[in-house]
């Protein structure tokens, strides 16, 4: 089999393309409808959890801590996502094309974050405790600028996030306006915004994807930002590391590509789409993932020699809290699941040139992601509130179990993800149509004396 | 890569090699001013050795001054090598091409600069071999292994070894072209170096695989290296400002964006002196430039999360410290100049595509952020010494000799010297690659538009 063979390429007809892309979000049968409905029975245990835990453990701060742990898993799984569309339209390359619209739509689920903090913000201590302000980023702000401005950077990520799906929608929503019939035709045609793609139109959509990608990715990081100081480090006592919010927006970002490539995966065998997510993407998914764990390593590292070298009381209660006390397994697992199994698997080209070996990467990497979060969040909101003034933790608390009510918010929270992005692959095709027409453009499979390849072509 | 000229393998060897085997009218004259600088500062460090370190404006409590700072500066330069040659050859980046060499010899250049300072700072030079070596066996002395110290020129050697293999691997081919085209000793000098090379299908295949290798190799040591110099000074905890675990990927960052901007001042340079117009083009300049703008913006959050982290904990003296970096003369001033300088003036510069192609503006700006960030390194290291302390009686601020600002200056005229040296014996521009990219290069017309195309092979 010639690499060609191997390597599928999509139809370089346009009409087949947009026929075989819009029919698929027509596609559907009793699996998928029965799917949908546990989903929604499902998400329905996210408000349930919520409540319960608001009856049960309404007046105990140190109980939330899992509660913060899921949002700041959920908003790292989903919300680095886009940054896999970003950052090669950045660099001009056309591999992502195909993948970007996964992309964009897990970004888009931003909103079950807003609905998690909703009970967060009812538990997380002002900036002024007992008559003296406590130690956090917004110094001499205002008492509850914590709770404003974590809030405002959620719905400003959810915001942007569904304004950049939408943005590079529009010339699929004007294929749909023109190639269905029914609902499809006035939902395309309602959003389409009277889009007929001439040049004007072009580029005026060029611009508004680049800068809506770009203010995605400051809001990001600056969402990252302030949830990690907020919502972990700023409980707990004399905790001051600078790289703890890069190292929580770049293990967000690796856990936005594990999101990817098991999106990828699905979209690619059960949606029957191997024409159009190749071994291509796969390949460049794996290597971003590979480099991503490595990044894990490195920021994690930055960290741990600094208090670990340090040695003053300080850095090692961040220790005992953290790495070395009632935490140490958890960060194992975390750290195998993170990084040491990731890059052990990815690291052979072989098993970044397929489709199942990053699918199995992707997997691990979210499960040490999940267990990342819960190292940092719950032992920060385990931590006695009447500690917050103190210079340095001199006391470490036991390790918390999840009740009930966390498992049902986590279940809830996962089920809603999947179902927001079900939901939407009914609206809009999964791959986008005029991605792919791009790409049949800007790239094309070809040979060169012996070897096979593709011939790019970049324009300014 | 719109400004390409298709030119002929016979013109690329002889305009590329107008360096090594013809010599430029101004060639010797700014060798032999470069010379007689480098003569006097040589002179200089034995003057110093003679009087000791009293010829320096190193007191109580500031024992680090401009010698550390410089070795500081230095190690970030050589950072350029690595990210411009090793990254952009992984990440398959066209416009890399033309840059390879001189970002790879710089990296050798600047290395064994910095590798002078920490020498020349010691005063009695030979007292070095203390700290490396275990000089007395009967009495149990060891060297600290644990120390950052200890491990710098360890780092720094490995990465020196790398970085020559890597730079030697990249030169093989074009020793073979020079090889062809000399004679006498010089044709036995490069035949020696060429190692048989013939150009067969098995000797590219060999190359191209050890660079690649190489390159993966020589990233996980780019990173260490500057991420070891700033644990010299993270890993303290006696003074404010240095105890910080963001130090290790702020100075890498701030090493690539130094390094990556003396490569654009390099590039320049080059294009004037040798005239290689058709080859190094205002193309790569904006393509630098719009990296430079990514690893800019990504520095000054960096600097932005130590700058807040360092207030963040509270702490008076760290407080302290800050008001008198960012508030008091004459760091003020430092100050002020150092974020125009790395940030400020060029980064909004970059945003225009006329600035990013007009060479003149690049070499200025280039320029400009190494000052700032030569003045980063010397606010960092500096200040927190020089700040007053209990117990510490001595409390004049620190203000360089000019003997060591002469060994500064002696630095520049020491990497030029030996540029101008490499470029006598060895092409600074890689001819293969040159070569290669012509080969791979095409056009296609996409509607009105003649795009460029790029061959890319695909893995098997």
């Amino acid at each position: 089999m010639t690499n060609q063979e191997k390597h599928f390429w999509p139809p370089s007809d346009p009409s087949v393309v947009r026929t075989e892309l819009i029919n698929n979000t027509k596609k559907g049968g009793s699996t998928l409808r029965t799917i949908v409905v546990s989903l929604i029975l499902l998400s329905i245990l996210i408000i349930v959890g919520i409540i319960g835990k608001v009856i049960i453990d309404g007046n105990d701060q140190t109980q939330w801590g899992y509660v913060a742990a899921i949002l700041a898993f959920i908003l790292s799984a989903t919300g680095g996502a886009p940054m896999v569309a970003i950052a090669p339209l950045i660099a001009k390359a056309s591999w992502a094309r195909p993948i970007s619209r996964i992309a964009h739509i897990i970004g888009s689920v931003s909103i079950v974050n807003v609905i998690i903090m909703i009970p967060i913000l009812r538990m997380l201590p002002p900036l002024i405790v007992d008559g003296t302000r406590r130690r956090s980023i917004w110094f001499e702000a205002p008492n509850y600028s914590p709770h404003f401005w974590d809030t405002l950077g959620l719905i400003m990520l959810a915001i942007t996030g569904i304004a950049l799906l939408y943005s590079s929608s529009i010339p699929d929503f004007a294929v749909m306006r023109d190639s269905s019939d029914g609902i499809r035709k006035k939902i395309g045609k309602i959003l389409s915004r009277g889009f007929v793609g001439t040049t004007v139109q072009w580029s005026k959509l060029r611009m508004r994807i680049g800068i809506l990608s770009t203010l995605y990715f400051f809001v990001l990081v600056f969402v990252h930002f302030i949830i990690s100081t907020d919502l972990s480090m700023s409980m707990v006592p004399g905790w001051r590391d600078a790289i703890y919010p890069m190292y929580h927006t770049m293990s967000g970002i690796q856990g936005g590509v594990a999101s990817v490539i098991i999106l990828c995966w699905i979209v690619r065998k059960y949606g029957k789409n191997q024409n159009y997510i190749t071994i291509n993407q796969f390949w460049a998914l794996g290597r971003i993932m590979f480099a991503t764990s490595l990044m894990w390593i490195y920021f994690f590292y930055s960290a741990f020699i600094v208090f670990w070298y340090g040695r003053s009381e300080s850095d090692a209660a961040w220790l005992d809290l953290l790495i070395r006390g009632p935490m140490m397994y958890v960060f194992i697992i975390a750290m195998l699941f993170s990084f040491v199994i990731p890059w052990w698997w990815l690291i052979w080209n072989r098993v970044r040139n397929s489709f199942n070996g990053p699918f199995i990467g992707a997997i691990i990497v979210l499960i040490g992601l999940l267990l990342d979060r819960i190292r940092l969040y719950v032992p920060s909101w385990s931590v006695d509130p009447k500690l917050i003034h103190d210079k340095w933790l001199t006391e470490i608390p036991k390790i918390l179990y999840p009740d009930i009510w966390d498992i049902m918010i986590f279940i809830g929270s996962i089920s809603l993800v999947f179902l927001i992005i079900i939901g939407l692959s009914r609206i809009l095709p999964l791959i986008g149509v005029w991605e792919i027409h791009q790409l049949n453009l800007l790239s094309k499979p070809g040979k060169f004396m012996k070897a096979h390849g593709i011939r790019v072509a970049k324009p300014d | 890569m719109q400004q390409r000229k298709s030119v002929t393998q016979e013109y690329t060897n002889s305009v590329l090699l107008n360096g090594t085997l013809e010599t430029p009218k101004w060639w010797p004259y700014l060798v032999s001013i470069l010379l007689f600088f480098v003569l006097v500062g040589i002179g200089l460090f034995f003057v110093q050795i003679y009087f000791g370190l009293g010829v320096t404006g190193l007191s109580r409590p500031v024992y680090w001054g401009l010698y550390i700072t410089t070795f500081v500066f230095w190690v970030g330069i050589s950072h350029a090598g690595i990210m411009i040659s090793a990254i952009l050859r992984l990440t398959q980046a066209e416009w890399r091409r033309p840059v390879t060499r001189a970002a790879e010899i710089l990296t050798i250049f600047s290395l064994l600069t910095a590798l002078v300072f920490p020498l020349i700072h010691a005063g009695r030079t030979w007292r070095i071999i203390y700290w490396l070596l275990p000089y007395d066996f009967s009495r149990g002395i060891w060297p600290n292994i644990r120390s950052p110290l200890f491990m710098d020129p360890i780092a720094i050697g490995t990465y020196l070894t790398g970085s020559t293999l890597f730079l030697f691997i990249a030169l093989i081919p074009d020793l073979a072209v020079l090889r062809d085209r000399t004679t006498g000793l010089r044709k036995g000098f490069y035949t020696i170096l060429a190692m048989g090379w013939r150009g067969n299908p098995r000797q590219w295949k060999m190359q191209v695989v050890g660079g690649i290798l190489l390159s993966a190799l020589m990233l996980p040591i780019f990173v260490s290296v500057h991420s070891i110099v700033s644990w010299d000074f993270a890993v303290t905890i006696g003074v404010e400002g240095w105890h910080s675990t963001i130090f290790a990927p702020y100075f890498v960052i701030g090493a690539v964006h130094s390094g990556v901007s003396a490569v654009v001042t390099m590039m320049a340079l080059m294009r004037w002196g040798w005239k290689w117009n058709d080859f190094i083009r205002p193309e790569h300049f904006d393509a630098l430039a719009r990296l430079l703008t990514v690893v800019a913006t990504a520095w000054l959050g960096f600097t932005f999360l130590e700058l807040i982290f360092a207030l963040y904990g509270l702490d008076a003296p760290e407080i302290a410290l800050r008001e008198m970096q960012i508030f008091q003369y004459p760091w003020n001033m430092l100050f002020l100049l150092f974020l125009l300088t790395g940030y400020i003036i060029p980064v909004p510069m970059w945003l225009f595509k006329r600035v990013r192609t007009n060479i003149a503006l690049m070499f200025w700006s280039s320029i400009m952020v190494n000052i700032g960030m030569w003045l980063e390194r010397f606010l960092i290291i500096v200040p927190g010494l020089a700040r007053k302390t209990p117990f510490v009686f001595t409390w004049e601020a620190y203000s360089p000799s000019w003997f060591e600002w002469y060994i500064l200056f002696w630095s520049f005229c020491w990497v030029t010297l030996l540029m101008l040296l490499f470029s006598k014996v060895f092409p600074l521009v890689p001819l293969f690659e040159q070569k290669e990219s012509e080969v791979f290069s095409d056009s296609v017309k996409i509607g009105r538009a003649n795009v460029p195309t790029i061959f890319r092979e695909e893995e098997e």
